[in-house]
């Protein structure tokens, strides 16, 4: 995975990690409330071990990594991968935000800023993620952003004694362009005069 | 890791992969026969790649693979990958890399013994997998052995100017016939 640069919202920034989150970064993978909701990038381990699995992550083609602040404070971190040299694409695999930040509405905030990057600035055709069924908040932002269901899988993560389904989302960059084209871009359109 | 010598039906094995098997990979899929529902017919086709592709599954603790065999001889692999010994649950995949070899039943006879072993032997909960909406051979082969449609991805890849569809499919121990 490589590591990925500033993306601006609202209330929050995606912007490039560093070793001082991977503190952050360990103690989310052991916070129960979070793996209740959402598999673990890693599991909980040695500080050592969490900066080989960033110097790992920098050297990624495929993948990218974000920590999330807000008001100047490490909140989450988001990761996912492109999906090859034939197929454009995105999948999110990790959306994470810190359980003690939940209801500030950053989770949003910072997934639209990152799918105005996805779909405005780098362009993709489609971004997909797999959320499970009763994580509602995860399943709220992803209606908000315009993502549909295409497939459910019945009882597919184990947690807390139970089995619960996982519901597979899809966006393409027309729902993209319908929901939010007018309202968000990376960029103001150039000035007419920009190429002379 | 691969997975032991099952025998089947109609002259179908599944079998420990050897190395050469994986050496044969690199002629299937580059055929536009195999490559239609599969891959992109290009990528680092080597033997040497091959070799080591070869140790690292059989390293892997996450997947089973095997070599398919018909009357004795490679024909193409099977194998449940990505499985997460949790959630025991893992995803399913199927290549017949021999096209002349195309509609003999050797799909369905592979599915059926990979699916079986899948819950007799590792215990799994679950195996889904992704297929081809038009490839209807691989969707009836799994169907037979207990798969179920879970969703269909729409526009997954464009081939002679048509959009391909996938189909999602999956499958549990109350599913596969021969446990009803």
């Amino acid at each position: 995975m490589a590591l990925g640069g500033t993306i601006r919202g609202k209330k929050t920034t995606l912007r490039l990690p560093a070793e001082t989150d991977l503190d952050a970064y360990n103690r989310w993978m052991a916070d129960m409330r979070l793996r209740r909701a959402h598999r673990v990038w890693h599991e909980p381990a040695m500080p050592a071990t969490w900066k080989e699995r960033l110097k790992e992550t920098a050297k990624d083609k495929m993948g990218v990594l974000w920590s999330i602040e807000a008001a100047g404070q490490l909140v989450g971190l988001a990761a996912g991968n492109f999906w090859s040299v034939t197929e454009s694409g995105f999948t999110i695999r990790q959306f994470v935000v810190d359980p003690g930040e939940w209801r500030k509405g950053y989770g949003f905030d910072a997934a639209l800023a990152l799918h105005r990057y996805l779909f405005d600035y780098l362009d993709l055709p489609r971004v997909g993620v797999e959320v499970r069924a009763d994580n509602v908040a995860a399943l709220r932002i992803g209606e908000r952003l315009g993502y549909v269901e295409y497939a459910r899988g019945h009882e597919v993560h184990y947690r807390d004694g139970g089995y619960v389904d996982e519901v597979q989302l899809f966006m393409g960059k027309d729902a993209w362009r319908e929901r939010w084209g007018a309202t968000e871009r990376e960029y103001a359109p150039l000035a007419a005069d920009a190429t002379r | 890791m691969f997975g032991p010598r099952l025998d089947g039906e109609r002259g179908v094995s599944l079998v420990p992969a050897t190395a050469e098997h994986f050496k044969l990979q690199i002629r299937w899929v580059l055929q536009p026969e195999v490559g239609r529902f599969f891959g992109p017919r290009f990528g680092e086709m080597t033997e040497e790649r091959q070799e080591d592709r070869f140790k690292k599954t059989g390293e892997d603790e996450t997947q089973i693979m095997w070599t398919i065999a018909y009357q004795d001889e490679p024909v193409g692999w099977t194998g449940i990958f990505d499985i997460d010994w949790v959630r025991r649950d893992g995803e399913s995949g199927i290549v017949i890399g021999r096209h002349d070899l195309f509609g003999r039943g050797i799909a369905s006879e592979a599915v059926r013994l990979r699916t079986g072993f899948a819950w007799r032997e590792l215990r799994l909960h679950r195996v889904h997998n992704w297929i081809a909406l038009a490839n209807r051979g691989s969707r009836r082969a799994n169907e037979k052995s207990g798969y179920k449609q879970m969703g269909v991805y729409r526009k997954s890849f464009f081939r002679s100017g048509e959009w391909y569809d996938e189909w999602l499919g999956e499958a549990y121990p109350h599913t596969f016939p021969d446990q009803r």
